[in-house]
């Protein structure tokens, strides 16, 4: 917080300078986001081709007399000339050749146009599925000004990413749908996030409005479970969970958040705290059993905490990754996390314009979630990163 | 006991019942078994057998062993303390009264809750040595005076500085908290230093810093725990930057190979769970000392925190 | 009205029964359902496809089972966390080298049961194939898999260069001194700057088998017991054959020819632009010179004779079919497997190829099996399967040794061939390096089999 005896001149001063510096490095922060977009919304030559640009844009040009969308491959560095062969191998075909090939071959070929050095080289862009035939494309090699470009933004990218997230649709027999991998993510969020609300808070009121007998000793221990890593648990979970033979399915990955997790105990515990004990004990005079003053009275008070571990667990269940790597082993059962991982290894090259679309689909429902609950989330984190 | 005592308690077993399960199940147990485990010659297709001290002998002398221990130790040792240093920074920052402070709070946070495998991706792809954003900016920097920027992610001097860069988007996390506690800082304190004459840096450094230190500390110490189990942005980056199939490798040469990767490839890939275990009970050692660091110092702050 | 509907009510159960016990038009009789088998396999593309047309045909010929292909990226990696997780495929589409270790790991089931059960003994199972894809098979005395896709490697020699060297084209070299000698006359400089533009064999390309040239030598890699890699002193001495190439080449002269080498599987391989005059390739590479280099004039031959009186040596390896531990429909996936490991010996049409030899067909492979039926014999697409199907055949073609710790000796090996063609080690250091590290490999991998009872079960294996 400023004070107040700073001078008028100096207090503008500092304040421009804090301005600048968070407009500059929230920029930065913002920077991959928009290259994220701005990827996703390329075709795919525009994201390999340099120097790195964020606009996507289309390209025309007369090729053949008619006027198409080209793309633009690259530029010759020295003048030469547009040939068609009249001999050999390629008779009949057009070619481009650099002035030494020029003259060389000056025989066999004739001149159809001649080109001048740094003018592009640009291809008929035809929208093929990879590996797909067809008519070959048209070429030409023109000077910049003849080709004009206006910004495009490929929004088919987006419906054609999530068709071949699960699969290529072409080849693979068996591929799994987007919405599949939606649904399983939301299935393991949905029933997470309702186990861990109901569960915690249960158990958070037993340690926080009960007394008996053990249990400060019960909650040390409570907390002293946190700081057990998860690789520790890992190897031995995972042969519980082959013993009643649920690998390959979802509920590994659900079903023990309905038996209590020790942070969100330790979270709502300290909220529990702090609601008057007064009206637990207004309820008890009256006769009210401990379930029905927990039910009635406490838990609708409680809805900020149970919001907050809610948003937390469903961000968690998002992020997740080692979980499922873990647990899942077919791909129908898949989430959107391990769904987006393979799809980068499927396929022989990356295609990133529809990786980065995938992914901005994955992070959508959290930013989303996020701009609704702003306050909470961040009122929730503060809150637990400095009660520690 | 008393009646009222044993009704109180049956209540509180009532409630805690669901807790008392998982425990059992999802806590206690693996952490015996494991301990068990990291005895013996385990894998799950096979009984575990008693092989006393072994995997803790081979752990010695095995160099991958002390390979993932360095990576992992090197990030931690980057990550943190420039972790520390740009949440802290961007909070004092935040804490100015300047206009449109929730905007840029906003766009501070945001990145910290993007998933970590759509994050990962992201970064893959800026830091693509032909083509990202990443070598796209610094490449006419560094152009005039004949360097190349690296190739980041497939040159192992590179890659685990990608990873601490990657790091330092998600610090929106840890500037809320510190944001916080910057707020806390009883205004008299300032007040009482403008008294005295102090500067701004006078103040931060004499006020502001003894005062959230405690804070600062904790979270950093956190921090080094969640970033000694760096597990999903390491395996996607090292699996991607080097061709299908060796993301438990770290590849490039080794050099994203971190402690959980090793763990988890010997414990899923190889099956050595034993031996995975014993890598795991190392962690937990590790972690529970530095957890009760933590603690002492949040109990120093709070009095009784508990 | 009314009564109508009474009557109606009344035969309504009587409809309901027969509607449902009476099979729909189109249904087998006695409706059992077909029992699904979940096959995974790492391929894609035409082998993919051929191996589709194989299963279309399978679930065709019969009515209890349909096999569902999946294409699997890691296939081995999946499985072993499948079956580990208590959840794998029945068939498991895996390589020759995973049989040895996922067998003692427990992650693949022996088949002598389901080959007894069909009242053949082992042995008569076994004596269908060339004697050496019945070893790729087994593992310490049991049928661990079945064959998928034989591949067998053979001397590929560009036959311009040896015009161009004054060699006769359709007469490759016959003994390694020969080989030797060949390979000097096609090494070419460019006169100006003396470096080199074409050499006539280069260890490293394509470099997936290093290992090969210690068998070659008559090395042995393994002797059933013990490592012996160092030990056996043909193995050095390939290995300081190895070395030679560099020391003749000049090391950075081979770095720049190297660094003008495209991708294998491109038209900018450095076989197909003529920068190396002769290579070790497998069955499969004629498909690769048709896709990326359809003019070239190259022939295949046997591998030259290295050790005196081993004519028809040869290196052989496959794709594997296996059924994974707690698999649910083993019986089923058995059927597949044997469905795939047959041939239908009188076929004298392309329409009545089955099993191996369809698959083989299609894939442009030879057959793994003894006897070839008139019509693959004679009109394979392979260009070259007279010489496949000898090589296959040979009682010299060797394959990887049968040990739990391939993956890890395989790398061993690859290290040291790095080293040895650098020039970082001599051939005794980089080996004996190795076989240091590999022994106590293989002294705590043996120590975990005798732990769990394992060990004596295994017996002798061979080399």
């Amino acid at each position: 917080m400023g004070t107040q005896s700073e001078m008028p001149g100096r207090r503008t001063l500092s304040r421009m300078v804090v301005t600048t510096l968070l407009v500059v490095f929230s920029a930065a922060f913002v920077v991959p986001f928009v290259w994220l977009l701005s990827t996703s919304l390329k075709p795919i030559e525009q994201t390999l081709s340099l120097p790195v640009s964020f606009v996507p844009k289309a390209y025309y040009a007369s090729l053949g007399g008619t006027r198409m969308e080209v793309t633009m491959d690259f530029q010759v560095s020295k003048a030469g000339a547009v040939v068609r062969f009249l001999s050999g191998e390629g008779a009949g075909t057009l070619g481009y050749l650099g002035p030494e090939q020029l003259a060389a071959q000056s025989a066999s070929v004739v001149v159809v146009h001649p080109v001048a050095g740094g003018w592009w080289h640009v291809t008929q862009r035809i929208d093929r599925r990879l590996g797909e035939g067809g008519p070959r494309p048209l070429w030409d090699v023109l000077p910049r000004e003849q080709i004009d470009s206006h910004v495009k933004f490929r929004w088919e990218n987006y419906p054609r990413a999530l068709a071949a997230i699960g699969g290529d649709a072409e080849s693979d027999r068996h591929r799994v749908g987007f919405m599949t991998f939606l649904g399983n993510s939301l299935t393991v969020a949905i029933l997470g996030v309702l186990g861990t609300v109901i569960s915690n808070a249960m158990v958070a009121y037993g340690f926080a409005r009960l007394r008996w007998r053990g249990r400060d000793a019960f909650f040390a221990l409570t907390l002293a479970t946190m700081m057990v890593p998860f690789p520790v648990l890992m190897v031995p979970l995972y042969g519980v969970f082959k013993a009643l033979g649920l690998i390959g399915t979802l509920l590994p990955l659900w079903l023990p958040t309905w038996f209590g997790s020790a942070f969100n105990i330790f979270l709502m515990r300290q909220f529990f705290r702090t609601i008057p004990e007064e009206l637990s004990e207004a309820a008890r005079i009256d006769g009210c059993s401990e379930w029905r003053i927990f039910w009635r009275i406490i838990l609708p008070l409680s809805t900020p905490v149970l919001v907050v571990a809610a948003l937390f667990h469903f961000i968690f269940v998002w992020n997740d990754f080692l979980g499922p790597l873990l647990y899942l082993t077919r791909k129908d059962t898949y989430t959107l996390a391990l769904a987006l991982e393979s799809y980068q290894t499927q396929n022989g090259g990356v295609q990133w314009h529809y990786l980065m679309a995938a992914s901005a689909v994955t992070i959508l429902p959290v930013i989303i979630l996020f701009l609704l609950a702003q306050k909470t989330f961040i009122r929730g984190i503060a809150t637990a990163g400095l009660k520690g | 006991m008393t009646r009222s005592e044993r009704k109180r308690l049956r209540s509180g077993i009532g409630f805690t019942s669901l807790w008392i399960v998982g425990l059992a199940a999802f806590t206690a147990y693996p952490v015996v078994a494991s301990l068990y485990y990291s005895f013996c010659d385990y894998s799950i297709l096979k009984s575990p057998v008693w092989c006393g001290l072994e995997n803790y002998h081979q752990l010695v002398r095995d160099d991958l062993f002390w390979k993932s221990l360095r990576n992992t130790l090197f990030y931690a040792g980057l990550s943190v303390p420039l972790g520390t240093v740009v949440a802290l920074g961007l909070a004092v920052l935040l804490n100015c009264e300047v206009r449109g402070r929730s905007i840029y709070r906003l766009l501070f946070f945001m990145p910290s809750i993007v998933p970590a495998v759509a994050s990962a991706m992201l970064w893959l792809w800026i830091f693509n040595g032909e083509y990202g954003l990443m070598n796209g900016f610094l490449n006419p920097i560094l152009a005039p005076f004949g360097l190349h920027a690296p190739t980041w992610l497939a040159d192992p001097a590179w890659s685990k500085p990608a990873l601490v860069i990657m790091s330092l988007w998600g610090t929106g996390n840890a500037m809320v908290i510190y944001l916080a506690g910057l707020q806390n800082v009883p205004g008299e304190l300032y007040d009482a230093a403008a008294i005295d004459g102090a500067s701004a840096w006078q103040r931060f450094c004499h006020v502001t810093l003894p005062v959230i230190a405690p804070v600062v500390a904790f979270n950093a110490i956190m921090a080094i725990i969640s970033a000694m189990q760096l597990f999903a942005q390491a395996y996607i980056m090292s699996e991607a930057a080097n061709g299908n199939g060796n993301a438990s490798d770290g590849n490039p040469a080794r050099s994203t190979l971190f402690y959980t990767i090793y763990l988890f490839s010997t414990a899923f890939q190889d099956l050595r769970m034993g031996y995975a275990s014993a890598m795991a009970y190392i962690l937990f050692l590790v972690t529970a000392l530095l957890t009760w660091m933590a603690a002492r110092l949040s109990r120093s702050r709070h009095g009784d925190a508990i | 009205m009314p009564r109508m509907t009474r009557r109606a009510f009344r035969l309504l159960p009587v409809l309901l029964a027969v509607a449902l016990t009476a099979p729909a038009g189109g249904q087998e009789p006695q409706g059992q359902p077909r029992v699904h088998v979940t096959y995974w396999e790492k391929w894609v593309s035409f082998e993919a496809q051929a191996m589709q047309q194989v299963i279309d045909a399978f679930n065709r010929s019969q009515d209890r089972i349909t096999v569902d292909y999946y294409s699997t990226s890691l296939v081995d990696r999946k499985t072993l966390v499948a079956t580990a997780g208590g959840d794998p495929p029945d068939v498991a589409g895996l390589n020759a080298q995973n049989v040895a270790t996922f067998a003692d790991a427990g992650v693949i089931q022996p088949l002598d049961d389901f080959i007894r059960g069909d009242g053949t003994s082992d042995k008569e199972w076994l004596a269908r194939y060339y004697p050496i894809y019945a070893r790729i098979c087994s593992h310490g005395g049991h049928v661990y898999a079945g064959i998928s896709t034989p591949a067998v490697m053979a001397l590929y020699w560009n036959k311009t260069l040896f015009r161009e060297a004054g060699l006769d084209p359709d007469r490759p070299p016959r003994t390694l001194a020969e080989f030797n000698d060949y390979s000097r006359r096609l090494t070419k400089r460019d006169p100006k700057t003396g470096r080199l533009t074409q050499v006539g064999f280069l260890p490293q390309d394509p470099g997936w088998w290093p290992w090969i040239f210690c068998r070659w030598f008559g090395g042995s890699l393994f002797d059933g017991r013990r490592i012996t890699f160092a030990t056996d002193p043909r193995n050095v001495a390939a290995f300081e054959w190895i070395q030679s190439f560099t020391k003749f080449y000049g090391l950075e002269d081979v770095k720049l020819l190297s660094s003008e080498f495209g991708p294998w599987a491109s038209p900018a391989a450095p076989f197909f632009t003529g920068k190396i005059a002769m290579v070790f390739q497998g069955v499969f590479y004629d498909n690769y010179i048709r896709q990326y280099k359809p003019g070239l004039d190259y022939g295949v031959g046997p591998w030259p004779e290295a050790v005196p009186g081993v004519r028809d040596f040869a290196m052989a390896e496959a794709d594997v079919l296996t059924i994974p531990v707690g698999a649910r429909h083993p019986r089923e996936a058995w059927a597949f497997i044997k469905y795939i490991n047959s041939c239908n010996p009188n076929a004298r049409t392309r329409g009545e190829l089955r099993g191996a030899e369809l698959l083989d067909y299609l894939q442009v492979k030879a057959s793994p099996l003894q006897v070839w039926s008139p019509f693959f014999a004679e009109h394979n697409p392979h260009p070259h399967i007279d010489i496949m199907r000898r090589l296959s055949a040979s009682p010299d073609a060797v394959c990887i040794p049968d040990l739990g710790i391939w993956q890890e000796y395989f790398r061993e090996v690859i290290s040291a061939f790095d080293r040895v063609r650098l020039l970082d080690a001599t051939p005794e250091e980089a080996l004996g390096y190795s076989q240091a590290r590999l022994e106590k490999s293989w002294d705590r991998y043996r120590r975990s089999l005798e732990r769990h009872g394992q060990w004596s079960a295994l017996g002798e294996v061979a080399p």
